[in-house]
């Protein structure tokens, strides 16, 4: 469903992702880890379109984002960590509008807001501009807007951010149902409990490197360490940065 | 999805958007809405009376007047297509290249090309209405004075059209160049060498006008010289020149004539947005995609370069030379200046603005009056006063008001220093004074040099633009804390991020009308005691009369009203501020 083969974004001198190479599979949920500014967000913004690759290329079922990329947006959703949404719109407005951005007729889009609007909890917020929704909320909207047109490819970015834990209970849910009914979920995320819950495989950039992917027991094994995540985490990034700090000198 | 159908829906979801916020307004305080209103309804009234007057005066010239005035609206045209172009880049560079929503369309499943095309069309409207709305008492006064039918306006409408979408095209032109071309940092610095380089081009090869000829021929020398130096305007090649001749000839009843140089527009638009939006195809996601991956390298040192605590720049050696300032004073002001400077959008505008100012004064000198004339010297120098105390109050209110509201969410990291938010505030009134009062004494006096006012006249004239700068900040500072626009919702949507919307609210109207009517009430009192010199047409004082000197001092006690009363109603309501 995503593949990326030799992916490659610089940034002037700066090498932001480094020949990274993908392969999720459909209904796959793969969570997206790295410390700060290890090149997550370039990566989904390479995923998503929205960044041109310096070379190497990616595929969304079968299609190039960037030679064929109207069809390959057509079958993705892409919640960043600060959406954009219409202020003076109500949420239902909003939904209504998004399905029809993506092709859906008025009663169909209707039809599956009302049963987003049940699951996520809005039924009380329909006659409320979303300029007077909590940002909790708001996400909400947003993330329900992007399950509108059953897209085969969900990438999300920090969905958790703002949401109390019955909502944040809610989109873990409904992320996990759709990955099993068939749908890629591509998440990034700072909080490793969510990946270790929800991923059925992780992958783990620093420094623009993949510098490991798999389940959470091939993270265990590879890191050394047998425990949570948190500390295959550490093990795994630690490593990188020493050894980024021992290749330094010698250049 | 089909790009109609893409449009069509876009429309729709603005148009409701625009009518709930037209319907919001009635939620709004009565005495805002009464404010906006007065306002609107006395720059129509007033610019129409002034425009007509203007044209009638015009139209008594014997065997002049048609020439004259048509030659008005040449120059009319010409100036505003130039101020359309600029504006269409600034408002263009944002709205395709920083818009949230632009980068929220590149995601959904429609061509780059069809956002581009929308967005273009969002630039057009946002770029022309206020230009329109503006020139709008001046069109209606030349049509009153040509006595014209109500036909000539909606023919109007249909040339001007076309001629807003030019201008629109072009702009958009020029930046999806720059951006797929040139890195920001680099056209941050061709721009202001150019800016530069022209401004002393202007100082150096622009010779003064010879005042000796003009004593004979007076009124002959001043019409030919203005009817020469606006020739430029003629060029059959300009949009501005075909929009005008078209207005014109439909004012005289030239019907055909005039369906000419609509067609011409039209099919000059036509072609323009072809090429613009042909050109985008290339240009406009490679030029989104650069520009989202420059922001990154700035932030990052290049490779090997370690960033050491203790290095210090150009501005923060500045700041360690100034005598006086605390460490927490160099900080903030040191972030205002970097902010300021970052922010593309905020600067160009600045540049724009002192740029046309500076262009005013130097255009001073090819004013063909007689300048050994006491009373049009100073007849003159109080119009630049006033002009260029406007175009301040302006700038105070377009770039010093929204400074408080911009802090927004970041309120809480400033507002914990000692002295707390209170401090913020006093160095937001003196770091925008400083700053305005440089740059608009520097002109202040290149202009009365150029005007050859004596030594007494320079200094009440200086004295009074440092006046001006300080009184006009500490409104504009005072106003934006008491009435800040910090904006609702997600920091996505937030309006804290866009100085333009922060000024389009109620404070920032309250801002200009105050700021206008302390300009007017400090010229009026400057100008009270020279009046019956003026009345007589003869300027005699060859010093400061004691009625001027009251005067002057007048100014300074305004000027510290100005500054103290909304300074010390911010700060009262600064100690109640919840972060």
């Amino acid at each position: 469903m995503i593949q990326t083969e030799q992916l490659t974004k610089q940034y002037g001198g700066l090498t932001a992702v480094a020949d990274l190479n993908l392969d999720i599979a459909q209904g796959e949920f793969f969570a997206f880890l790295g410390p700060n500014g290890a090149g997550k967000t370039t990566t989904i913004k390479l995923l998503t379109g929205l960044l041109k690759p310096t070379s190497g290329r990616i595929l969304i079922c079968g299609r190039d984002i960037q030679t064929d990329s109207v069809e390959a947006r057509k079958v993705i959703s892409y919640v960043p960590d600060l959406p954009f949404v219409y202020d003076k719109l109500r949420p239902m407005e909003f939904m209504m509008f998004v399905g029809q951005l993506y092709g859906m007729d008025r009663a169909e889009a209707g039809g599956k807001a009302d049963e987003l609007f049940e699951t996520f909890d809005l039924d009380e917020t329909r006659d409320q501009l979303i300029e007077n929704l909590s940002h909790g909320t708001r996400q909400r909207v947003v993330i329900a807007s992007a399950l509108l047109h059953d897209p085969r490819v969900i990438i999300i970015d920090e969905p958790m951010v703002g949401l109390d834990p019955r909502s944040a209970r809610v989109v873990k849910d409904v992320l996990k149902a759709r990955s099993r009914a068939g749908t890629t979920v591509f998440l990034s995320t700072h909080v490793l409990h969510i990946a270790e819950e929800l991923a059925d495989r992780i992958g783990i950039l620093d420094h623009g490197r993949l510098i490991s992917v798999g389940t959470m027991d091939h993270l265990r094994k590879a890191s050394g360490h047998g425990g949570a995540l948190e500390d295959a985490f550490l093990a795994l990034t630690r490593g990188e940065e020493e050894a980024t700090a021992e290749e330094a000198p010698a250049k | 999805m089909k790009s109609l159908a893409f449009f069509g829906l876009l429309a729709r979801v603005n148009a409701q958007a625009a009518g709930r916020r037209v319907g919001s307004l009635r939620q709004q305080s009565r005495l805002m809405v009464t404010v906006i209103a007065l306002f609107v309804a006395c720059y129509w009234v007033a610019g129409y009376a002034l425009f007509f007057y203007g044209f009638n005066f015009l139209s008594t010239v014997a065997g002049l007047g048609a020439v004259l005035l048509d030659r008005m609206l040449y120059l009319f045209f010409a100036f505003l297509f130039m101020m359309l172009v600029f504006s269409n880049m600034i408002i263009g560079y944002s709205s395709l290249f920083k818009s949230q929503e632009t980068q929220w369309m590149l995601t959904l499943p429609v061509r780059h090309v069809d956002v581009f095309c929308w967005k273009l069309a969002e630039t057009t409207v946002l770029a022309s209405w206020a230009f329109l709305f503006l020139s709008a008492p001046m069109i209606l006064a030349y049509g009153a004075a040509r006595q014209v039918t109500m036909w000539f306006y909606i023919k109007l409408g249909l040339l001007y059209l076309p001629f807003i979408v030019i201008p629109a095209a072009l702009g958009a032109l020029v930046i999806l160049i720059v951006n797929r071309y040139l890195h920001r940092r680099v056209f941050k610095w061709a721009l202001f060498i150019t800016g530069s380089a022209a401004i002393l081009w202007s100082i150096v090869f622009l010779k003064p006008m010879e005042v000796a000829g003009l004593q004979e021929t007076q009124a002959v020398s001043v019409l030919n010289r203005l009817l020469h130096n606006s020739r430029v305007t003629l060029q059959p090649m300009l949009p501005s020149y075909w929009v005008a001749s078209g207005m014109i000839a439909w004012g005289e009843g030239g019907g055909l004539r005039g369906m000419l140089f609509f067609l011409v527009l039209l099919s000059n638009a036509m072609m323009a947005t072809l090429v613009c939006v042909t050109a985008s195809g290339h240009l406009f996601y490679d030029g989104w995609s650069r520009n989202h991956s420059q922001g990154t390298i700035s932030l990052s040192p290049p490779a090997g370069r370690t960033v050491r605590g203790e290095r210090r720049n150009i501005l923060e050696s500045f700041l360690d030379w100034l005598p006086g300032l605390s460490t927490t004073a160099r900080a903030l002001v040191a972030k205002d200046v970097r902010v300021f400077w970052r922010d593309t959008s905020q600067w160009s505008q600045f540049v724009i603005f002192f740029g046309l100012l500076g262009l005013y004064v130097l255009n001073l000198r090819n004013v063909a009056y007689d300048w050994n004339s006491s009373y049009w010297a100073n007849f003159v120098s109080f119009l630049n006063l006033g002009a260029s105390s406007m175009t301040l109050a302006t700038l105070t209110t377009r770039f010093v008001f929204p400074q408080f509201s911009l802090e927004g969410k970041r309120l809480w990291i400033v507002g914990m220093i000692p002295g707390g938010l209170r401090r913020i505030l006093w160095q937001k009134f003196w770091l925008s004074s400083v700053c305005a009062f440089i740059v608009t004494l520097t002109l202040n006096i290149v202009s009365s040099c150029m005007l050859r006012l004596p030594g007494w006249m320079m200094t009440l004239f200086a004295g009074t633009v440092v006046m001006m700068s300080f009184g006009l900040c500490g409104i504009a500072v005072g106003i934006g804390a008491l009435f800040p626009n910090f904006g609702r919702g997600s920091t996505a949507n937030r309006q804290d991020d866009n100085p333009a919307r922060i000024v389009s609210g109620f404070g920032g109207t309250l801002c200009f009308v105050v700021s206008l009517a302390y300009i007017a009430v400090v010229i009026t009192a400057l100008v009270l005691p020279l009046w019956p010199q003026f009345e007589s047409g003869e300027i005699t004082a060859s010093s400061p009369t004691p009625a001027m000197l009251a005067a002057w001092v007048f100014v300074v006690l305004l000027t510290g009203a100005a500054i103290v009363l909304p300074m010390g109603l911010a700060t009262r309501r600064l100690r109640d501020f919840e972060l």
